[in-house]
């Protein structure tokens, strides 16, 4: 008998995992017509889980003292052995995951995935879509260079719009009147232990739904049937559909190899695609650098604050814009998923799409 | 050449070496930037000389300083003679006090006792404490 089967009939006598393994793997059937968008899922939990590491790692040398911030990245960058390797892949990576945020939210629109009974799981999707933001927020202070000081001035000031209270939330979220010491001590208190102890639940949370009630089928091909349980919960099963191992693990890992290879790619040839000049400045409260931009995912959010007349319409839009979008599935609940029978919601999906990314571009160059 | 004369068993065997190899080649490939980026740096502070003004070892007295990232004391037993040495007992690592009265050092955690030089002179430690050399660079005293 080979020595796995003697580790596995180990377990077995104690845990009855041969069960539980064919049921989540060899047993567990999906669409035999999913796509390449069915597995950003295991895209993100791998970027996610190198960003915990890479996250860790750069704890070890990281000091979080707005006298010291800048240094000790200077260090890890200059002096600690693949210290920049650990950096680039946290700073890349972070962006990665946003495209890939954004590439799965969009393609689980199109095929309207978040239709009935999956309303929680888009739900809690959404809210992992807020929160890998504010990770991305919390984060790019810590540095503590021109960029990060001043970026976090301009994300913090937006708050300031909110009425009655703008004031008081502006100095809540700073620690004070500016961005200080004590911004940084809770923005890294968020970043490295708040935010990710809650992104670690939802993800669970989110694993949980999409388990509980079974992978939702492509709106393609002929063979497409809606599928909506009424009056009690139902897992949605495929009877003759692929197994998820292995043949679904075998498309997850080539999709999770291609974005590995597109990061390391980053890394290593153009890794300041992601830092510009203003980043390699250590932090000074008395001098602005002309031109201060926030990060491209938030470059739509920062030309509609500028295109209105006045900020609280600008956040206020954007406030209304995201309420719809964590709403959608209360919202449109026709039982059609068919994006070629949805003429109305592919042209405000196209639309919607092309002016985020020609507000991003206008941020840009304005 | 006949395939059918490599058993199956052998095919798989030789996929499962090969593919394990592989792995392994990869996993430490990965491992080693991990490794090196968590490993102490070679030699930090090694070569590193440092100085200590005279006024802060009158005759009879030490001064506890760090030198090279250990715990270091310089004394000036008599006048103009200083004598620098690692802190660190050889027992078990604590650090040693001097006792100006007896004119020796005492390891508290023990009761381990070295000379002015270093040399154990009572108490458990195996050897004596590592000296360190020692030049004069007008009201400096240099260690290293």
């Amino acid at each position: 008998m080979s020595w796995h089967k003697r580790v596995i009939d180990w377990v077995e006598l104690r845990l009855g995992i041969r069960d539980i393994l064919a049921q989540n793997l060899t047993e567990y059937l999906l669409p035999r017509n999913t796509n390449v968008w069915y597995t950003l899922g295991a895209v993100l939990l791998t970027l996610f889980a190198l960003q915990f590491l890479t996250g860790i790692l750069l704890l070890v040398h990281y000091v979080p003292d707005s006298n010291e911030a800048f240094k000790s990245v200077n260090r890890i960058m200059n002096e600690i052995p693949f210290g920049w390797l650990i950096r680039y892949l946290h700073v890349v990576g972070s962006n990665m995951i946003v495209i890939a945020l954004l590439l799965h939210m969009f393609s689980v629109l199109f095929m309207k995935s978040y239709y009935r009974p999956r309303e929680v799981t888009w739900l809690s999707g959404f809210g992992l879509f807020n929160l890998g933001l504010a990770l991305c927020l919390t984060g790019y202070l810590l540095p503590w260079s021109q960029l990060s000081f001043w970026a976090t001035t301009v994300a913090t000031d937006a708050a300031g719009a909110v009425p009655v209270v703008g004031d008081q939330l502006v100095r809540f979220l700073r620690g004070g009147p500016m961005v200080s010491d004590t911004t940084l001590g809770r923005f890294f208190a968020l970043h490295v232990m708040g935010l990710p102890l809650l992104f670690g639940l939802l993800v669970g949370l989110h694993l949980f739904c999409v388990r509980r009630a079974g992978i939702s089928s492509p709106p393609f091909g002929s063979d497409y049937r809606l599928w909506e349980p009424k009056d009690r919960f139902r897992h949605q099963h495929h009877p003759g559909g692929i197994p998820f191992f292995p043949n679904y693990a075998t498309k997850d890992t080539a999709v999770i190899c291609f974005f590995l290879a597109a990061l390391l790619t980053v890394v290593i040839f153009a890794p300041t695609i992601f830092i510009p000049p203003d980043a390699l400045e250590p932090a000074n409260p008395f001098t602005t650098p002309a031109h201060i931009k926030p990060e491209w995912y938030f470059l739509w959010a920062y030309q509609t604050l500028k295109i209105f007349p006045s900020k609280f319409l600008g956040l206020a839009a954007q406030g209304a814009l995201m309420t719809f979008l964590a709403l959608l599935p209360f919202i449109d609940r026709g039982p059609e998923r068919r994006p070629a029978q949805r003429p109305i919601f592919v042209t405000c999906y196209v639309l919607g799409v092309l002016i985020l990314i020609g507000l991003s571009i206008w941020g840009h160059y304005s | 050449m006949d395939d059918s004369t490599v058993s199956p068993a052998r095919r798989r065997f030789f996929l499962t070496i090969l593919l394990g190899g592989v792995g392994a080649a990869l996993a430490g490939l990965t491992a080693w930037p991990f490794w090196t980026y968590l490993s102490p740096s070679k030699g930090a502070g090694a070569g590193e000389k440092v100085k200590v003004p005279r006024e802060k070892v009158p005759i009879g007295q030490a001064h506890f300083f760090t030198f090279q990232g250990h715990p270091a004391v310089v004394i000036q037993p008599s006048a103009g003679k200083y004598i620098a040495l690692t802190a660190v007992c050889t027992h078990l690592g604590c650090i040693v006090k001097w006792e100006p009265d007896k004119e020796d050092f005492l390891c508290p955690c023990h009761g381990g006792r070295y000379s002015p030089d270093g040399q154990v002179t009572g108490g458990p430690p195996p050897k004596p404490l590592e000296s360190y050399p020692v030049a004069l660079q007008g009201d400096q005293v240099v260690i290293g």
